[in-house]
């Protein structure tokens, strides 16, 4: 059974579609990435998966089941709009977002002073949110979000506005959480964040969904076989030999695309055994941020 | 519903532990006391000193009577006016001498009485301060019964025949309540029906309006969204209407502690000021209830305002149209006061948005049959429903809208969204 099963939902902003047909599907313990440049519909997709906003069109199942208001105990949603309340205290204000997912009052407490600890914000706990810095701020928001222990999380640009540190902070959360088996659903427009953390992708532009799968399987779909040289002394050979598809020569910097099946050794044994200086031989895998831009570039350019 | 009744507690937690609820809840019913006790309090207090006048009477027909029709005492028992009557020659000499020691206090103020006061009927006040209307009001109305007595005593009349001749009619009035006849003036009864009717303006005014502004510090906070993962729009606004309403009820049971505290203690301080102020329990229960009613339909309203707007500056001017709607009863209500029994109070007092303030205000005045109070309750219940239905789906989407505000096309497709 999956985590998430979305079928062909649709949503309509008076005529503006912002969301046309999205289907996927996500198995329980996966690292989702809903990827996409700004405004192609995540939030709104994220939004309908959590009924805040409902489909036109199209159906959502969460953990085999339509959507029920219990069921929102069992998720936690990191919205991209989030904020906390100024003026309450930080442990009134966990305990409060606790007892909102179903928790009891002494249970949220417990859990919130635990969370607080691992944090580093124990000593902040009686202290009002609006005394907090911003970094200190998304730490509790994180705790807010999974405090409760849900089965599925759901983080909607968790990594924007954060500086380097919470950035790795919440990334080693992120992998910790998904070794307990937990489903995460991130959207995010930052490549190498989902690169480095995702197992499953899906990248969706102008509301519909252009391509999705594995990561890795679609990084060798899109692989380009390239190899990036750095050299002294003369080059030219190389664009001659047989195997080679294509070389943009720079000076002592050169792109080379090889044919389709060719091993990069290959030509790394070329290459040592002729009298070319290489300083450095890199057999390159297409980056995720390059079959972003390929796909949804063009349109932007 | 738990979590409604988690909301609740939270707004009620936040919005009681305030330093503006205590300040407003015990300092509030101390400033409007302070504005019914306060008047009488200083005006007993600034008559303490004996007030110093030179008389000049150039007829020398009013000066001789003038202890005798100021002869007021004040409460230690010293004269409250104390006259001395100066020659008009000589004042006429020394005239500068005289107005100085008006200007250095000396002197309070000086009488001039013309030659011909009997046919002119003018006199001249001279003083540091005109302003007080009191003492001069008091001057020009003793006086002219002098000059009146004079006049007729000039034409060959009796003064004390035509007194009695002219003698004005007084009205004792009466109400009758539920065959239990209660002598209460006039004045009582719009003092009393004008305070509650006030409290029940002001407290609608005050909490539409606590509301409105928690709604918009939700949006700017950007929490919204986080507790809509937890909860749906619905049952947030239920919560944030009746936790916010909840803390004016607790509001309204502190004063009517503390009133019932002053009552009894003014009832023997200050009789007459505290049969102004006194309510039967029966008056106080519908007074509770249609501040319920009163709450939940303005309040709702100024909710669906916040989730229209964006900040502060933007809401207030869009809030005008709903802030009218509870002036407008306000004011028609006023005139209830006066007549209570017409057809068009009736049917005022039936239609949401006017019944609060008009049907408490005739409850107060004339207890008008039960079947008009029920139905009333009933149109209002009616109403609330219709305009709770309609803001949940303003809500709904409004509160996920920022940095603008939405245009009345905008509203009405929300109405319509799914």
């Amino acid at each position: 059974m999956e985590a998430i099963a979305v079928k062909g939902i649709t949503k309509y902003y008076d005529d503006f579609k912002a969301v046309d047909e999205i289907s996927f599907s996500i198995a329980p313990g996966t690292l989702f990435g809903l990827l996409g440049p700004n405004g192609a519909g995540k939030t709104t997709t994220m939004r309908m998966i959590m009924n805040i906003i409902v489909p036109d069109r199209g159906e959502i199942r969460i953990m085999g089941e339509k959507f029920r208001e219990s069921l929102k105990d069992r998720i936690g949603y990191l919205p991209e709009e989030r904020g906390l309340y100024p003026k309450m205290k930080l442990l009134d204000h966990l305990q409060f977002l606790g007892e909102m997912k179903s928790l009891s009052g002494a249970e949220a407490k417990r859990l919130a002073l635990q969370w607080l600890e691992r944090f580093n914000l124990g000593s902040w706990a009686h202290k009002k949110v609006q005394e907090l810095s911003k970094g200190m701020q998304q730490k509790v928001q994180f705790i807010g979000t999974i405090m409760h222990a849900p089965d599925l999380i759901i983080m909607d640009e968790p990594f924007s506005g954060l500086d380097p540190i919470n950035t790795k902070f919440l990334k080693d959360i992120l992998l910790e959480l998904k070794k307990e088996g937990k489903t995460i659903i991130l959207s995010t427009h930052l490549m190498d964040q989902a690169e480095k953390l995702c197992d499953e992708i899906c990248l969706i532009n102008r509301g519909k969904v252009v391509l999705k799968g594995p990561l890795q399987e679609i990084k060798r779909r899109y692989s380009h076989n390239a190899v990036l040289l750095e050299y002294r002394g003369d080059a030219a050979f190389i664009q001659d030999l047989p195997y080679v598809e294509s070389a943009d020569e720079y000076g002592n910097y050169m792109e080379i695309r090889l044919k389709d099946g060719v091993p990069p050794a290959k030509l790394f044994k070329e290459l040592a055994n002729s009298s070319l200086e290489v300083s450095r031989f890199e057999a390159s895998e297409t980056s995720l941020n390059d079959i972003f831009i390929e796909i949804v570039g063009g349109e932007h350019a | 519903m738990r979590k409604v009744w988690k909301i609740i507690k939270r707004e009620f937690k936040t919005a009681v532990l305030t330093k503006g609820f205590i300040i407003g809840t015990v300092l509030g019913p101390i400033i409007i006391l302070g504005f019914i006790f306060g008047p009488a309090y200083f005006m007993s207090l600034s008559s303490d000193k004996p007030m110093t006048f030179r008389v000049v009477d150039y007829s020398g027909e009013i000066a001789p009577e003038m202890n005798k029709i100021f002869s007021d005492t004040l409460k230690n028992g010293q004269p409250r006016f104390i006259f001395s009557e100066i020659d008009p020659q000589e004042y006429e000499a020394r005239k500068k001498d005289f107005q100085k020691d008006v200007e250095e206090g000396g002197v309070d103020a000086i009488l001039v009485i013309p030659a011909d006061i009997m046919k002119s009927g003018q006199l001249t006040y001279v003083s540091k301060s005109i302003g007080n209307i009191d003492i001069i009001r008091l001057i020009r109305e003793r006086i002219s019964n002098i000059v009146n007595e004079k006049r007729l005593l000039a034409a060959g009349m009796d003064p004390s025949l035509i007194k009695e001749l002219t003698q004005r009619v007084k009205i004792n009035t009466v109400k009758l309540v539920k065959g239990k006849a209660e002598k209460r003036g006039f004045d009582q009864e719009f003092v009393t029906s004008f305070v509650f009717l006030m409290m029940l303006y002001m407290t609608i005014l005050m909490y539409g309006n606590s509301i409105l502004r928690s709604v918009i510090e939700e949006k700017t906070s950007r929490i919204i969204e986080v507790l809509l993962s937890s909860t749906d729009s619905f049952k947030l606004m239920l919560g944030k209407l009746l936790g916010v309403g909840s803390v004016g009820l607790v509001q309204y049971l502190i004063w009517a502690l503390m009133g019932g505290i002053v009552i009894l203690g003014a009832s023997s301080l200050a009789p007459a000021v505290s049969q102004f102020i006194s309510i039967s329990p029966i008056i106080f229960l519908y007074f509770i209830l249609f501040f319920i009613i009163g709450f939940f339909t303005f309040s709702t309203l100024y909710m669906a305002v916040g989730a229209m707007c964006s900040d502060m500056q933007d809401a207030q001017s869009l809030s005008a149209p709903v802030t009218f709607l509870i002036i407008i009863p306000f004011i028609v209500s006023m005139s209830i006061i006066k007549n209570p029994s017409t057809d068009m109070a009736f049917v005022l007092s039936l239609i949401p948005f006017f019944t609060p303030m008009t049907m408490f205000m005739r409850i107060i005045t004339v207890m008008p049959p039960f079947w008009q109070i029920a139905l009333s309750i009933f149109t209002n219940v009616l109403g609330i429903v219709v305009i709770m239905w309609g803001v949940a789906r303003i809500y709904r989407v409004g509160i996920l809208m920022y940095g603008k505000r939405a245009t009345l096309p905008e509203i009405v497709k929300w109405l319509r969204y799914r």
